[in-house]
Formats: C-alpha cells, sequence, structure tokens
C-alpha cells in the first residue's frame, strides 16, 4: 500500500447560520484500510461525512482525494473518481425492483455499462455477492430495513468504487445481521476496496475498523486503534460514558 | 436448455402476433369506418396520447409535473406555421424547425428552475404557459388573437394538406407508434434509469454519480420537441391556429390520458386516451344538448372514479390483476421470470466462450 493517504481532510469547519456543526477537523483515511468515525449524537459525523462525499462544501478547510483538492466538486461527480457512499437513512429507488436498483448504479460512473446487457450481468454478479440475488425482483420498498442497508452498499458498489463511505449501516440490525453485515463489509474490503464508516454499534467498531476517530461536540477528540481509542479517559467519559457501559467490551 | 429457448421463442412470438394483429386494426379502421367524425375521434386520440407521452417523460418518468404541455405544443404549431407562412418552407422541414426552437425554449427557460427543487417546475410551467399565450395574442408578427391559418389548396403530401381526414389517420398513428417507441426505448437507455433514479430520490441519484440537473434538462426538451411535434401535425390538420391553443386547460388534457392510463408507464398515456377522449367525445355528443355543461360533469365523475378506486391508473391495477396473469399465462404462454434469465445468461456465456 502507499503512504500517501486517500482522503486527507484538512481543517474542515462548518457552520450552519450561527450553529458551528464541525470545528477544525483535520485527518486522514489510509489506503486498503477500514477506519471508522464514531461520537455521540449529534457530534458532527454525518456532516463531515457529507462533507466529505460532496454533498454540502466545508465552510472552511480542505478535503484531498489522492493528492487532488475535491473541496468543491459536486456529489455526482465522486463516482466517476471511484468513490461511493451509503446513505444513514435509506433510499432505496422505492418503485423499482431490487435488479433494476443496481441495474440503475451500473450505467453510473467511472465504468459506467455500455450496454442494458452489460449493466445487467454486473447487476447480478453484486447482487449474488451482497446476498439479494434470491430477491431480484422485489420492489425495493417491500424489503426489510437489513436487505435495504444490503441494497445501498449493493448500489454504491455497483459503481465499482475504490473508496466506499458507509453511513450508519449497521443501525437498527439485530445482533445476527450485524454479524453477516460486518463479514459483508470485510469482504468487500477484502476484495481491494478502501471504507470509511460511520457506526454506532461499537461490536462493529472495534472488530472491523483499523483506525478509529472519535468526535464530541463537532471536534475530533481523539484517534488512533480501536484500543488506544476505547483507553482514552476523554473518550470514555464523553462517549462511552454517557452511551453507558454496556457499549464497549 | 433448448425446451426454455423454445418457450421464450414461443412467448415472444405469441406477443408479436397480439401486437401485430392489434395494429393491423388499427391500419384497418379506415378502410371499413368511412365517418369522419368517427375518424376525427381517432386522430384526436392519436395526437393526444403522443402529447400525453411527452407529458408523461417528464410527469411519469422523471416525477416533474409540468403543466405547460399545451404552451410546448402552441409554440411548436407557431414556429412551423409562421416558417411555412411568411417563408413558404415545406411544412415537413418546419416541423423540425418547430421542434428544435421550442427544444431550446424550453432548455433555456427551465435550467434555471431545476436548479430548485420540489414544486417550483410546476409553478415556472404554468406560468411559463400563461406568458407565451399572452405573448403571442399581444404580437402582431404572431397574428394576434386573430391567429395564423395555414393556406388551403389540393392533396398533397409534400404540402401535408388533404381534404380527407384518412391520410392524417395514418400521419397520426404513425406518429404515436414512433413516439412510442422512442419512449420504450428511453426508458430502457441509461437516460431512463437516470431519470427514474431521480424520480424516485434526487440525492441517491447524485450518489450514484447522475447530475440531476442535466439529465431533468435532457427530459424537458425531448419532451417540449415531441409536443412540438404535436403540435405541428395539430396545425397542419385544423389548418387554422390560435393562442387560446395555450390555455391551461389544455394543459391539464395532456396529464389526463397519462394519469388515468398509469403514468409508471410508457403505454400509460396510450391506454388513457383511448378510454378518455372517445368517452369525453361521447359525452359531449350524447348529453351536452341536454343540458349545457352535463358532459363534462360526467367526464369529471369518470376521472374521480379512476382516481378514487385505481390511483396508479388502469395499468398499474392491470400490471397486478389476475387479468394479467391469465393473459400472460393461458393467452401467450409466458414462462415464469427465471426462464427468461436463464435464457439471457446462456446467450452471454456462450457468446463470450
Amino acid at each position: 500500500m502507499s503512504n500517501t493517504p486517500i482522503i486527507e481532510v484538512q481543517h474542515i469547519t462548518k457552520r450552519f447560520k450561527g450553529l458551528t456543526a464541525v470545528k477544525d477537523v483535520s485527518f486522514s483515511i489510509r489506503e486498503g484500510a477500514i477506519t471508522g468515525m464514531i461520537g455521540p449524537n449529534g457530534a458532527g459525523k454525518s456532516t463531515t461525512f457529507n462533507m466529505i462525499c460532496g454533498y454540502y462544501p466545508p465552510t472552511e478547510g480542505k478535503i484531498f482525494f489522492r493528492g487532488q483538492d475535491i473541496t468543491d466538486k459536486k456529489a455526482h461527480e465522486y463516482t466517476k473518481m471511484k468513490i461511493a457512499r451509503t446513505f444513514q437513512i435509506m433510499k432505496p429507488l422505492k418503485n423499482l425492483s431490487v435488479l433494476e436498483n443496481v441495474v440503475a448504479s451500473c450505467y453510473f460512473g467511472h465504468a459506467a455499462a455500455k450496454s442494458e446487457r452489460e449493466a445487467r450481468e454486473r447487476a447480478m454478479e453484486i447482487l449474488e455477492f451482497t446476498g439479494l440475488f434470491d430477491k431480484r425482483h422485489i420492489l425495493s420498498k417491500d424489503m426489510g430495513t437489513p436487505d435495504q442497508k444490503r441494497l445501498e452498499m449493493a448500489r454504491a458498489l455497483a459503481t465499482k468504487p475504490e473508496l466506499l463511505f458507509l453511513d450508519e449501516n449497521m443501525a437498527g440490525l439485530n445482533p445476527a445481521e450485524t454479524e453477516a453485515a460486518i463479514e459483508l463489509i470485510r469482504q468487500i474490503n477484502r476484495s481491494g476496496v478502501t471504507i470509511f464508516l460511520i457506526e454506532h454499534i461499537m461490536q462493529a467498531v472495534v472488530s472491523l475498523c483499523e483506525e478509529v476517530i472519535v468526535l464530541h461536540h463537532g471536534e475530533k477528540i481523539a484517534e488512533g486503534t480501536p484500543e488506544q481509542v476505547m483507553n482514552d479517559p476523554y473518550v470514555m467519559e464523553v462517549y462511552l460514558g454517557t452511551k453507558g457501559g454496556a457499549a464497549h467490551a | 436448455m433448448s425446451e426454455k429457448v423454445k418457450a421464450v421463442r414461443a412467448y415472444r412470438r405469441n406477443v408479436a402476433l397480439a401486437l401485430g394483429l392489434l395494429l393491423l386494426v388499427f391500419v384497418l379502421i379506415p378502410v371499413f369506418v368511412k365517418s369522419p367524425y368517427i375518424l376525427n375521434i381517432f386522430v384526436l386520440v392519436f395526437y393526444m396520447s403522443t402529447l400525453s407521452m411527452a407529458w408523461n417523460l417528464l410527469g411519469g418518468m422523471t416525477g416533474q409535473n409540468s403543466l405547460g404541455h399545451a404552451a410546448y405544443m402552441g409554440l411548436g404549431a407557431y414556429a412551423s406555421c409562421l416558417l411555412i407562412t411568411k417563408a413558404g418552407a415545406n411544412p415537413w422541414l418546419s416541423a423540425i424547425f418547430g421542434m428544435i426552437v421550442v427544444g431550446l425554449v424550453a432548455g433555456v427557460i427551465f435550467y434555471p428552475c431545476f436548479i430548485l427543487r420540489g414544486p417550483y417546475f410546476t409553478l415556472v410551467s404554468i406560468a411559463f404557459g400563461e406568458a407565451m399565450r399572452q405573448f403571442i395574442i399581444n404580437s402582431t408578427f404572431f397574428g394576434r388573437a386573430s391567429g395564423v391559418g395555414l393556406p388551403f389548396g389540393r392533396d398533397s403530401w409534400l404540402d401535408f394538406r388533404f381534404g380527407s381526414k384518412v391520410p392524417y389517420y395514418y400521419v397520426g398513428l404513425a406518429m404515436v407508434l414512433l413516439i412510442y417507441l422512442l419512449m420504450k426505448k428511453i426508458e430502457r437507455s441509461r437516460m431512463g434509469y437516470a431519470l427514474r433514479t431521480i424520480r424516485e430520490d434526487e440525492d441517491a441519484a447524485a450518489a450514484i454519480g447522475i447530475n440531476p440537473t442535466k439529465y431533468k434538462i435532457m427530459a424537458v426538451v425531448v419532451s417540449a420537441m415531441v409536443a412540438a411535434l404535436v403540435g405541428f401535425f395539430y396545425a397542419s390538420y385544423i389548418r387554422y391556429i390560435d393562442p387560446d391553443l395555450m390555455v391551461q386547460a389544455k394543459s391539464t388534457e395532456s396529464v389526463l390520458p397519462a394519469v388515468v392510463g398509469g403514468a409508471a408507464y410508457v403505454e400509460g398515456p396510450l391506454v388513457g386516451g383511448l378510454i378518455m377522449i372517445p368517452l369525453s367525445e361521447f359525452l359531449r355528443a350524447k348529453y351536452s344538448a341536454l343540458l349545457p355543461g352535463i358532459n363534462m360533469l360526467l367526464y369529471a365523475i369518470a376521472l374521480l372514479a379512476v382516481i378514487r378506486f385505481r390511483p396508479t391508473g388502469i395499468l398499474g391495477w392491470y400490471m397486478h390483476s389476475k387479468t394479467k396473469k391469465f393473459v400472460d399465462e393461458k393467452l401467450l404462454r409466458k414462462p415464469p421470470v427465471e426462464v427468461f434469465e436463464a435464457v439471457e445468461l446462456q446467450k452471454h456465456s456462450g457468446k463470450e466462450a
């Protein structure tokens, strides 16, 4: 793996009118790794995430992707740069079948399918990989939360990303479903995709991430391996302390 | 293996046969039906369904509800008519000219609206229609309120001018088919997937690399161009246009066939048009003498009934009905989806090997 980070975030700040949601946050994401971001509700995780994904630009600061300044790139330009994302609140194309959902994604991004046949074939492969193959003819609105979360990932993967952003992909899953989702994320990572995820479920963060960034009140308060972060006294106080002892190992 | 291929082929043949028969019926209608009144209703069905298909590209496929399609149609009619009357151009070339003009106008006008989301597009489309009408009423160049008439003369294909309704019937039929095939092509293409993704969720669309503004502009331009073509057809058929062509009620009329037929389907406007327009004409002929306006009242009741009991339109109901199951399995002998996929996959692996 190369030493230059795949994503480098430099001093980003986001202000919504008077409210400062994220204040002077800097960190980097190592290529090939799984990096996680945690923090209590309202810590600014999603805001940070949305800035990196081009959903809105930071008020101050810069974001680099492989050394290239992408701060002002629009959301729809990301898949061309081999970056894909999922949404915390699932956004399935409700009135389309699962297959059509993924076919739509196959048509766009840096490796956009040239023909309907190619798009359908690739969609089938991805449905197989994400375990949705048997449900391909169901309307996506008729599926439950775990499958919709999987569909979010399948749609992102269909654009053939090298960097995947997952926004709370395991929220609302039971332990068995969480385990399956963790396994899927590992598989995606093993296939060569760098992953950056926001997660509330500590079990997932601890078992998946090599590096963890902790946000609190819009500021970065710690970063390091999961063990380092968990043993950080300040983190224990503001995050794990408030969530109760059951949340961490 | 070959069993499945055979089943799929047999099904495709049955479908082609059914569609061919349907087309044959339409081709033969003018041979047996001589009444100009009935033929006029069919011509009306053809061009209103085409206009509704244009609307459906935006409203049904992209989720952008336009209430200004009469304006595109009217503008297309004016652009081509003025080129014919003022410059003496050939009507067919004028049709293309009209489509280009209207496409450009729609693209330029609606580009800023698509940066905003939500109902702005609908509001602007209403304002656009009314503004265009007012502009034409007050412009001497456009003939003000007295409109523009096309020259009469001998029957001629070159001038697209006929005394009989039969040639218009066939041109109208060809127009419906052509635009239907175009819409079907768009639906299955990258653009179709982009439009439907935008309809379902604009953020999700952007996240997979779709530029929502770009595709919405493409949709509005194509839709306006088709409407302009309808305008040209209308002008050539009626041989006279006036600004009343662009009134708001006409825009609403372009929405109804799609909504009644099922806006989620490319075929929706065709089904809706075939039902609603003859119904409207029938009610007018039968009841309007009884009590003024009663025909509109009955039409409104029929419309409300469809929307109340079949909110996804007639096709929306049919697609999930037992009738379709019966037609598919018993009449057309449609094999299960798995068989289609097996055949599809086989074909691909066979070609690659």
